[in-house]
């Protein structure tokens, strides 16, 4: 089974083979969850059940197979996790709301006191820093951000100063400029080819470490309500 | 023998059955196991993009996949622990 459109030379045979195999596995896949969220009373069920459109979509994606298919799906990704996230919380605020009731923020009893969380969290959070400064780039900004979440999950300080929070996305904002200024660098001069990508790689690393940290803050200041 | 064909097919199959047992599947009507029964999809997809090198797309899914089972499940145990019908 070969695709019948233009196909460039450096993709492989074995890529173009499976091609039609993985869009109609997508499709398939996409046309399960959307009958069955049609056809599901629950809400709860249906958000569950969105998960099935996303893989679906994701192997439409992946059935490119190149490097165009896997920075494709770094943004599926994080759009499939905001979007799940978002009506989650629309669920709940809407269930609270209609019963009429005040509920804690966080239900269950999280009583962190284990040893690993006052002498771990500063050897963890240095070795994934630096890992992740190594790695650079989305995945970089991943684990360093894992490790300064961990720190400041495991800290004892509450209440942020809202300076802080205002610091972090600023300059979170200000290394997303440089990524795009990193791409723009890559189109207008070319020539300049290796100062656009180190500017695109740090620029989104920091921008992922500092909204990692960002969630890092705002899961302390729930686990630590009591 | 074990060519690429087996894991693409191995991973297609995987999809297509864990999406159909997550939607019509036994005791769907609890949404833990209708969560659970989506890992075998996730599994599925892990290796179609397996067979196409896509590593950092498979790592990232890996992080993604865990965030959103645990979300959804904190989102269960939120609604249970209101009292709303499931």
């Amino acid at each position: 089974m070969t695709a019948t459109v233009l196909v460039p030379n450096v993709v492989s045979p074995v890529v173009v083979g499976l091609f039609l195999p993985a869009v109609f596995t997508g499709i398939i896949v996409g046309l399960i969850g959307l009958l069955s969220i049609s056809y599901q009373k629950n809400d709860l069920h249906a958000l569950i059940l969105t998960d099935i459109v996303g893989i679906g979509m994701l192997i439409i994606v992946a059935s490119v197979g190149t490097d165009l298919a896997e920075s494709l799906v770094l943004p599926g990704l994080v759009v499939e996790l905001a979007e799940i996230m978002a009506i989650s919380e629309i669920l709940m605020s809407r269930e609270i709301r209609k019963q009429g009731k005040t509920v804690d923020l966080m239900p269950m009893p999280l009583n962190l006191d284990m040893e690993v969380l006052t002498t771990a969290p500063i050897f963890f959070a240095i070795i994934l820093v630096a890992y992740g400064a190594f790695l650079s780039g989305f995945t970089g900004g991943a684990i360093a951000g894992g490790g300064i979440l961990f720190y400041v999950i495991t800290r004892l300080a509450r209440g942020v100063p809202a300076n802080i929070w205002e610091g972090l996305a600023g300059a979170s904002g200000i290394a997303w400029c440089l990524w795009l200024v990193g791409f723009l660098i890559f189109f207008v001069a070319p020539d300049y080819w290796l100062l656009a990508l180190f500017l695109s790689a740090f620029g989104v690393f920091i921008k992922v470490t500092f909204k990692a940290s960002l969630v890092g803050v705002m899961g302390r200041e729930e686990f630590k309500k009591e | 023998m074990l060519d690429i064909y087996t894991w693409f097919y191995t991973g297609v199959v995987l999809v297509i059955i864990g999406s159909i047992g997550s939607v019509i599947g036994p005791g769907v009507n609890d949404p833990v196991i209708r969560t659970l029964n989506l890992e075998i999809p996730a599994i599925g997809l892990s290796l179609i993009l397996l067979t196409y090198n896509s590593t950092i797309a498979l790592l990232t899914y890996i992080a993604a996949t865990t965030i959103i089972t645990m979300i959804l499940l904190r989102a269960i145990v939120r609604l249970e622990e209101l009292g709303a019908e499931l």
